[in-house]
């Protein structure tokens, strides 16, 4: 932002972002236009868009600032015609905001999501020849801000354009919390008998190599072609733009901050993997489409469960705070085969009574693992056995972030005793029996 | 070449680009290395990447984007461990920005008078041809409004940058193209003028200036590729025309003469082709018609699925074979055109077409499918049935510019050595560029210019301080001017005899470079050592050359060069007892020496030799 000095000169003088101005300081002139400040930028610099493109920084004080003209206005994003090849299936793209749906104005830098088709064809016109692409832009969100009402808005679209003649449904979203919109989805989609794919990017699409075009056409077509009945994501195999792959959505994880092929299937292998030009090589065993139903969403949700780390040294009154703010469950993310410290040197920091008064109280535990590769166990060492005796639910082989979000959903539509039940039960794919050799670090 | 006065009379404008890599030891925004010799990494990874045009500023694809997106390329970028990281392989943010790059640039820009923005913005640029993996190169203006005055005329210097190098191209097979990144976020300056050069010579002489401020900052890199200039050109009623990555400042000249004079011949094809009215016809497939062709280029493709399209240039007779610079005709220009599409080039009629294998039958067939009459020419592109079609397509536009005159284009350097260059691709119409978000901008402190201000390389006094160690005005600007200035710097600093110095650097150099030695591979810490060696008496002049023969051929230390090749100097007695073993024979002093010298050629001061037989 400019600072008020600034901005209170701009207002005295009508100067608006976008006009074109002329600044003379100590014996130099330029001209161009003026610039909105972004928030990292100094607010005692005005900046300038030169003529060749470049914005610079110039000092406020002691320039003589002028309008020589009026800005041009915002800059329309282009748009392309929708095509309507009734022979192509229909494919219901919801939009929720994140990189892969924002459009960068070259002038400023500002970020606008893109919400009509046409904007979207424009840049990506592969799509109209895999589908008739229909847009729903129920909310535009960063991810990091989507909570369990917006997993209930979008499981809503996603069945409301299912029933309504749409072949498969492509979720465009945030990355950052894509893993757990996508086991919630799993879990709130009731009778789903088509593909539901969540993608996104992580290269913005301002710019020519971003990931979000081959994200979007291969989500295209495992939406309006596949045979899969799961929710799952869509993103890039690895750093090269040959392949995506679809890996189911409770067994995916987002595995690195930046990568283009951040998220991996973790215990798992990826459903299928698909070119840009719509090959598809199916992977792993999944449930697939037959006959019709019609799909449901089941949207409660118990927000009042917590997900917690046990470490050396960690303080376990931590479960007391969440049991005594009412919380219903707890996924504790312990160490190796479902450790937590149960006799430290320091007694104060053994969990064990912790752990006990909670499930007393009601509250169900679940154990996973913060090596997110492999099974918790709940013999092999005696302290394992400790842990489980006072009732806590081990979960297999299921992701730390999907048993949070499983427990939330049972907790929001079944009694604990129930939830506690269902919690280490096979569902949606969430637990596999067995791992494969080949399931680690791919 | 003309001078000044022909070049205003037809309209000559002529600015420069020099980019010049700087000597860091970090790239712009990330920790990965600089000192990188260019082909000596072994690629541990290799990834594939697609990159489409987007839509830019005024709503539309930039053709120049746009030309490059439909050639529908991959890139494969080669990935050296220790060399690159995520960074340079658009999967991770830039971090911070080089300050030491920053304060280089800084420098610099006093150094040309230039007024320093106070607050340095990041941009984004876009890029199309694949050179950066992120599709855009970062770059910022960090100065502008600068002069300076060569041969006593004031030339503008309107701007200067601070940018990434690109990827260094290693291969292109049909449509996929091959980088190497390890060069790729090396901190780079651009350094602009303004486009009022007024003849080629000048150009010359102002990239060598700018160049000699920067080398004697010491703060640049040396060797292949670490300079380039872009060249704009245009004439009255031609293009501007961007001549691209020039590496060899020699030619310079010649390549913008060459320019000159190539828009000059395609507008006199112009003319001729309006007079003649002609035309340029639309694409016509004659696959079927040649099918059964003899012609090894059409016939190669036909079996598998590929197409001959051909298409008529009514009224081209003969002007497709005429020359525009040096063995490139207008026939070449519009085969560049067709090759950005991925085939192997085209056929004109105003080649020898039976040499091709063309039967009359086939001539025939053409004639009749594509209507010729007298006076046309035809082309025939063959190749995949998708290439073929862009090709032709692509082909046809640069045959229609001809009509017009001289497209605006990005040129290649051809290194012929004839100042000959090839089309690359239209030019931009202004670049893509918007800031780059995940950079914070610089504000410039008062720390910052005032270290600029005493870190700016100064010409003069660099050249009053070369006339003190060599006492000679022309031999000081000559090793000012030379690309080993920054060898010379640092061997002096030791070294007892300057002008030997100079002129070992400046000549011997030279001589073995033409004489086929590769000495540009040796290091300046050998050449401090071979200096050592000789002014601690260790070896004789003779024996300089000899050393730098066998260094050019495998880099070891000087003691163990001189040592296996029996260079030591022989100096004082051992000298005397050698004059006293030759008087045994004889008295005459030349005689002796004779002697002596043809043995010890390389181990005996001819001077030493000489005090010893008074």
């Amino acid at each position: 932002m400019y600072s008020d000095e600034i901005a209170g000169f701009l207002k005295k003088h009508g100067i608006k972002t976008g006009d074109h101005i002329r600044v003379e300081y100590s014996g130099v002139t330029i001209e161009g236009e003026l610039m909105p400040k972004t928030e990292v930028g100094s607010p005692d610099t005005l900046t300038v868009k030169l003529k060749s493109g470049y914005n610079v920084g110039v000092a406020f004080e002691g320039a003589t600032v002028t309008k020589i003209a009026e800005s041009e206005g915002p800059v329309a994003f282009p748009t392309a015609k929708l095509g309507e090849d009734k022979g192509l299936p229909k494919v219901s793209l919801i939009i929720t905001g994140g990189t892969i749906v924002n459009k960068i104005d070259y002038k400023t830098g500002g970020v606008h999501p893109v919400i009509t088709p046409e904007e979207l064809l424009y840049d990506v016109p592969e799509l109209s020849k895999i589908a008739r692409i229909s847009i729903r832009n129920p909310f535009s969100m960063a991810s990091e801000d989507i909570s369990y009402r917006e997993w209930g808005v979008i499981a809503n679209e996603v069945a409301s354009e299912l029933n309504g003649g749409a072949r498969g449904a492509v979720v465009a979203m945030g990355t950052d919390t894509m893993h757990y919109a996508s086991a919630a989805l799993g879990f709130m989609l009731q009778g789903l008998n088509a593909p539901v794919v969540v993608t996104g990017a992580q290269r913005s699409s301002d710019r020519g190599s971003s990931d979000a075009f081959m994200n979007l056409i291969c989500s295209a077509h495992i939406a309006a072609k596949s045979d899969i009945a799961e929710v799952g994501i869509c993103m890039h195999r690895s750093s090269s733009d040959d392949e995506c792959q679809f890996i189911r959505g409770t067994k995916a994880r987002k595995m690195h901050s930046t990568r283009r092929d951040a998220f991996r299937p973790v215990n798992d292998s990826a459903i299928a993997y698909v070119k840009a030009d719509g090959r598809i090589r199916y992977g792993s065993q999944h449930r697939k489409m037959s006959g019709k139903s019609k799909a449901s969403a089941m949207t409660k949700f118990e927000s009042k469960v917590a997900l917690v780390t046990a470490y050396p040294n960690s303080d376990p009154e931590l479960i007391d705070f969440y049991v005594r703010r009412g919380y219903r469950g707890i996924i504790i993310e312990g160490t190796g085969m479902g450790h937590v410290p149960v006799l430290p040197s320091n007694v104060d920091r053994s969990w064990m009574d912790y752990i006990a008064q909670a499930i007393k109280k009601g509250v169900v535990v679940g154990m996973t693992t913060q090596t997110l590769y492999g099974r918790v166990n709940t013999n092999v060492y005696s302290n394992l056995r400790k842990i489980s005796e006072l009732g806590v639910v081990y979960c297999e082989d299921m992701l730390p972030e999907t048993a949070y979000v499983k427990l939330g959903w049972l907790l929001g539509n079944y009694s604990p005793k129930k939830a506690g039940e269902m919690l280490n039960k096979n569902i949606v794919g969430e637990i596999s029996q067995r791992t494969e050799l080949g399931e680690f670090l791919v | 070449m003309q001078d000044e006065e022909y070049y205003r009379s037809i309209g000559f404008m002529c600015g420069l680009e020099l980019h010049q890599r700087l000597a860091v030891p970090r790239k712009l925004f990330c920790d990965c290395p600089t000192n990188i010799i260019p082909a000596s990494g072994r690629s541990t990874a290799s990834i594939t990447r697609r990159q489409r045009a987007i839509a830019g500023e005024l709503g539309t694809v930039d053709v120049s984007a746009g030309f490059e997106a439909q050639r529908g390329r991959a890139f494969i970028y080669n990935v050296a461990e220790g060399r690159s990281c995520l960074v340079e392989i658009d999967e991770e943010p830039p971090h911070r920005i080089n300050a030491e790059a920053m304060g280089t640039v800084l420098a610099f820009a006093k150094a040309l008078s230039m007024r320093i923005v106070d607050e340095i913005q990041p941009m984004r640029k876009g890029v199309v041809d694949g050179s950066d993996p992120s599709a855009f190169q970062r770059t910022a203006m960090v100065a502008f409004d600068g002069h300076i005055i060569v041969d006593g005329n004031r030339v503008d210097i309107p701007s200067i940058f601070l940018e990434e190098e690109s990827c260094r191209a290693e291969a292109t097979h049909g449509r996929e193209i091959t980088y190497n990144v390890e060069m790729l976020g090396v901190p780079l300056v651009e350094i602009d003028t303004s486009p009022y050069i007024r003849t080629p010579k000048e150009a010359k002489d102002i990239a060598l200036y700018i160049g000699t401020m920067m080398r004697i900052s010491g703060m640049v890199q040396r060797g292949i590729g670490s300079v380039r200039q872009d060249v704009n050109v245009s004439i009255r009623g031609g293009a501007r025309v961007e001549i691209k990555g020039l590496q060899e400042i020699e030619y310079l000249d010649a390549y913008i003469d060459t320019e000159v004079k190539r828009q000059q011949e395609l507008l006199k094809i112009r003319d001729e082709l309006v007079a003649r009215k002609a035309s340029v016809g639309k694409a016509t497939d004659l696959t079927s018609a040649l099918k059964g062709t003899k012609v090894g280029l059409i016939s190669s493709h036909a079996g598998k699925g590929g197409k001959a399209l051909g298409f008529r240039l009514a009224g081209f007779s003969g002007m497709l074979g005429r020359e525009v610079a040096p063995r490139r005709r207008l026939g070449t220009e519009i085969s560049d055109y067709a090759k950005s599409a991925g085939v192997g080039g085209l056929i004109h009629s105003d080649e020898d077409l039976k040499g091709y294998g063309f039967s009359d039958g086939d001539i025939d067939r053409i004639s009749k499918k594509l209507s010729l009459k007298d006076g046309d020419s035809f082309i025939i592109i063959a190749g995949g049935a998708e290439s073929s079609r862009k090709a032709a397509g692509f082909a046809i536009e640069r045959a229609k510019y001809a009509l017009v005159g001289v497209p605006p284009e990005t040129r290649g350097v051809i290194g012929d050595g004839t100042g000959t260059t090839r089309f690359l691709r239209p030019l931009p119409g202004g670049s893509r560029m918007y800031p780059e978000t995940d950079a914070r901008p610089i504000a410039v402190t008062k720390k910052m210019l005032s270290d600029a201000e005493s870190s700016a390389p100064d010409i003069k006094a660099e050249e009053q301080k070369l006339v003190g160690q060599l006492k000679d005005r022309s031999l000081a600007w000559r090793v000012m001017l030379s690309p080993r200035l920054q060898t010379y710097t640092s061997i002096v600093q030791s070294a007892k005899d300057p002008t030997f110095v100079a002129h070992v650097l400046l000549q011997k150099l030279t001589e073995l470079r033409r004489a086929g030695f590769s000495v540009d591979g040796i290091g300046d810490g050998r050449l401090t050592e071979l200096f050592e060696a000789y002014d601690n008496g260790k070896i004789t002049k003779q024996a300089v050359d000899e050393i730098l023969k066998v260094l050019s051929k495998r880099d070891q230390d000087v003691s163990s060069v001189i040592e296996q090749n029996k260079l030591e100097r022989i100096s004082g007695i051992p000298l005397k007892e050698l004059v006293d073993e030759a008087r045994k024979k004889t008295d005459n002093k030349d005689q002796i020496k004779k002697e002596i010298m043809s043995k010890h050629r390389l181990n005996v001061d001819g001077s030493e030799l000489n005090s010893y037989l008074v």
